[in-house]
C-alpha cells in the first residue's frame, strides 16, 4: 500500500475497507495543497456517488491524526493538506 | 437384504444418538456451571461493605483480602497457611507467567480476579477475546450472544468446535472456557442486546467488549457505556481489515471533556445501510478477525491493570472503579489493521470528546430514559435494505421454471431445450463462480456490470472489459438472457442494467432473473449444489 514515489506537488491518499473497495484503490496522489473543505467535493469530482455512499460516514486522517470536517462549524475545515502529507479515508467496519 | 429398512434403520439410530449428545451436552454446561458457581461461592461468600465482618468470614472478599492481609501481616500472625497469600497456591502457579511481568504483578493480578468483563458478541472477535481474558484470570466473564453456532463459524470462532455446531454460542463458549480456566465465573445472557435490555445487562460490568457484527448495536453498547460510565474496548473486522479502539476511557460523565471519546464522537453517522457488508457477504480471514479479537483482550487487560501501576499507597482504592481520578493516559487511538498492507497497522491520533456529540458532551439527547422507553431507535438510525424488488413478474422466473428450461420446452419461447437455446449469465464475482457454477453459464461479475455506463459519453471511461461484455451479449440477439446470482437481489439490479444498455432490444428480447438465486436453485432443484 504504501505508495513508492510522492511526484513533487502532491499528497498521497489512503483508501481503507468501503473507501478501498468503492475507488478500487488503496492509494493514490492528488496534487496539492488542498483546503480540507474542498476534499470531500475533490473526490466527488473523480469518483461519482462516493460522497454519499461512502464519505459521509467516514473518519478522515491527516498524517495520522484524526481531523473534523463534518458539519459547517467543524474545527478543521481551513486545514492546509500540504504536499507530502498523507491522508487516510476510514469508513468504519462493524462486522465483526 | 432390505437396504431401505437398514438405511431408515442407521438414520434412525443417529438421530437418537445425536439427541442423546445433544442432552449430554446441555448437562454438562450445567453442571459445569454448577460446579464453578460452588468453586466462586466457596472463595467469595461474603461481598460485605461492613469492614468489620471482614476476618470472620471464611472467604473474604477479593477487594479486601490484600488491604487485611496487608493490615494483619504487622502482628505475629497465627492464621492458616490458606490465608497467607492473597492468590491460592494454583493461582500463582497457572499466572506465574504474567505475575512476574511488572506490568501485571500481583496488584495487576489482583485488579484482573476483581473485575468483571461483559464480552457482546462471542463469534469471530468474541471467541479469542474471552479466551484469552479468562486465560488471564479475570474474575468473572459474560458473554452474550443469541445465535447458534453454525459450521461456518468454525474456521475463525475458535471456542466452537465440530461437534457443537446447532449449540447455542454462549453455552458453547462456556463449555471451552470453562475446561480452560474453572476458577473464572462464566455469566450466560444467551439473547440478542436491546436498547432495553442494554442497561441492565451491562450495569454488572465493569468493562464492556462490543465483538458484535452491525452499526446498530454499536451504537447502542458506546450509548449504554458512556451512561453507565464503563469503558468499552471496541473492535471489528472484514475481509483483511480490521478497527479497534478504546472509548470512553477514562469512563468520565457526559459532559466531562477529560472523558475518553466514544463510538459517535469517532463515527457520528452511521455508513449507508446498502454498504455495510457482513462477513457472510464479504468473506473474513480467520487470521484477521482473530488478531483484533486478541488486541481487544490486551486492550482490556491494559485498562483493568491499569491502577495497579500507581504506588502502593493508592493502590487500595476499589480495583475496577474506573471512574476515580483520571490518570494522565495515552491518548485514545484508532487502530487499523490491513493484512495486505505495508505497513499492516497504522495507529491513528483521536481527539478527545466532541463538543456538540450526542451521547457524551454536555449537549447530549441520548439519556438513560431514552434509552430505557424505547424511543432510541438503533435499527432506524441506521437504516435497514429492504430485499431487492426492482423487476416486474413477467421479468422474473422461478428455479423450478429455469430447471424445465433446461430440461424441458422453453414456456417463454417455446424453443426446445438445448444448451444454446439461452444465454444463462451469472454476475457473481469471479471468485464466487470459480467456486461452483451451473453448467454453461457465462460469469460477468456483478461489480463489472454496476460499473458499467450506461451513458456512453459519460466522462468515466467504461474500459475494455466492459464494453467487451456489452457487445458480447449483444451478438446473438434473439436469445433470452437469464440472470443468476448467489441469492437473487445483484441478478435483478443486472437485468435492470441490461435493459438500460440496451440489450433487450426494446423489449424484442426476453432478459430476466432467476429468482432466489443458486440459494433457490439448492434448495429446490439441485441439493448437492455447494452452500458456501
Amino acid at each position: 500500500m504504501a505508495s513508492s514515489k510522492l511526484p513533487p506537488g502532491h499528497f498521497s491518499i489512503l483508501y481503507f475497507a468501503a473507501a478501498s473497495t468503492f475507488t478500487g484503490k488503496s492509494t493514490e496522489h492528488m496534487p496539492a495543497p488542498v483546503k480540507a473543505r474542498y476534499l470531500f467535493g475533490k473526490l466527488e469530482q473523480s469518483y461519482p456517488g462516493i460522497g454519499e455512499k461512502v464519505l459521509s460516514s467516514c473518519a478522515v486522517t491527516v498524517n495520522l491524526e484524526y481531523i473534523d470536517i463534518d458539519g459547517d462549524e467543524a474545527p478543521h475545515l481551513n486545514l492546509m493538506i500540504k504536499e507530502g502529507d498523507e491522508v487516510a479515508i476510514i469508513p468504519p467496519v462493524s462486522s465483526g | 437384504m432390505a437396504p431401505l429398512s437398514i438405511i431408515e434403520s442407521l438414520r434412525q439410530q443417529i438421530a437418537s444418538c445425536e439427541a442423546q449428545l445433544q442432552d449430554l451436552r446441555q448437562q454438562l454446561a450445567e453442571a459445569q456451571d454448577q460446579y464453578q458457581q460452588r468453586e466462586q461461592d466457596r472463595w467469595r461468600q461474603v461481598t460485605t461493605n461492613d469492614p468489620l465482618t471482614h476476618d470472620m468470614t471464611y472467604g473474604i472478599h477479593d477487594d479486601f483480602r490484600s488491604e487485611v492481609f496487608a493490615a494483619l501481616s504487622q502482628v505475629e500472625e497465627e492464621h492458616p497457611v490458606s490465608r497467607r497469600w492473597p492468590l491460592d497456591r494454583s493461582e500463582y502457579k497457572r499466572y506465574g507467567r504474567q505475575l512476574i511481568m511488572p506490568e501485571i504483578g500481583l496488584q495487576g493480578q489482583l485488579c484482573l480476579k476483581n473485575a468483571s468483563v461483559l464480552i457482546i458478541g462471542v463469534g469471530g472477535l468474541g471467541c479469542p477475546a474471552a479466551a484469552y481474558l479468562v486465560g488471564a484470570g479475570v474474575g468473572t466473564v459474560g458473554l452474550v450472544d443469541g445465535d447458534i453456532v453454525e459450521e461456518s463459524n468454525l474456521h475463525r470462532q475458535i471456542l466452537h468446535s465440530t461437534v457443537k455446531v446447532g449449540m447455542s454460542k454462549v453455552d458453547s463458549a462456556r463449555v471451552s472456557l470453562s475446561s480452560l480456566n474453572p476458577n473464572v465465573k462464566i455469566v450466560p445472557h444467551p439473547s440478542r442486546l436491546t436498547p432495553e435490555s442494554a442497561i441492565s445487562v451491562i450495569q454488572p460490568y465493569n468493562l464492556v467488549l462490543d465483538c458484535t457484527d452491525t452499526p446498530a448495536s454499536r451504537y447502542l453498547i458506546s450509548d449504554t457505556c458512556v451512561l453507565l460510565g464503563k469503558p468499552l474496548v471496541s473492535a471489528s473486522a472484514l475481509r483483511t481489515d480490521g478497527q479497534l479502539i478504546v472509548l470512553n476511557n477514562p469512563a468520565l460523565p457526559p459532559g466531562d471533556t477529560r472523558g475518553g471519546p466514544c463510538y459517535r464522537c469517532v463515527f457520528p453517522k452511521p455508513p449507508p445501510p446498502e454498504s455495510v457488508i457482513s462477513c457472510g457477504d464479504g468473506g473474513i480471514l480467520g487470521p484477521v478477525v482473530g488478531v483484533m479479537g486478541i488486541l481487544q483482550a490486551l486492550e482490556a487487560i491494559k485498562v483493568l491493570t491499569q491502577n495497579a501501576q500507581r504506588p502502593l499507597a493508592s493502590a487500595s482504592s476499589t480495583p475496577g472503579n474506573m471512574t476515580s481520578e483520571p490518570l494522565p493516559r495515552d491518548p485514545p487511538t484508532l487502530l487499523i489493521f490491513s493484512a495486505y498492507a505495508n505497513p499492516m497497522f497504522r495507529s491513528i491520533r483521536l481527539r478527545s470528546r466532541k463538543p456538540k456529540c450526542a451521547t457524551c458532551s454536555a449537549q447530549a439527547s441520548v439519556t438513560p430514559e431514552a434509552l430505557n422507553s424505547g424511543s432510541l431507535d438503533y435499527v432506524q438510525f441506521c437504516g435497514s435494505v429492504n430485499p431487492v424488488d426492482a423487476l416486474t413478474p413477467n421479468e422474473r422466473i422461478s428455479v423450478e421454471n429455469y430447471a424445465k428450461i433446461r430440461i424441458e420446452v422453453n414456456p417463454f419461447t417455446g424453443m426446445t431445450p438445448s444448451k444454446d437455446s439461452h444465454i444463462l449469465v451469472d454476475v457473481r464475482e469471479k471468485v464466487q463462480f470459480d467456486l461452483c457454477s451451473l453448467e454453461g453459464s457465462v460469469n460477468i461479475p456483478f461489480s463489472t456490470v454496476s460499473g458499467t455506463s450506461s451513458n456512453a459519453t459519460n466522462g468515466t471511461d467504461p474500459g475494455n472489459e466492459e464494453r467487451g461484455w456489452v457487445s458480447a451479449l449483444r451478438k446473438p440477439s434473439d436469445k433470452p438472457i437469464f440472470v443468476v446470482c448467489r441469492l437473487g437481489n445483484d441478478s435483478q439490479l443486472s437485468v435492470r442494467k441490461m435493459k438500460e444498455l440496451g440489450l433487450d432490444y426494446g423489449g424484442q428480447r426476453w432478459i430476466g432473473d432467476i429468482k432466489g438465486g443458486l440459494r433457490a436453485w439448492r434448495e429446490n432443484v439441485e441439493p448437492d449444489f455447494p452452500d458456501y
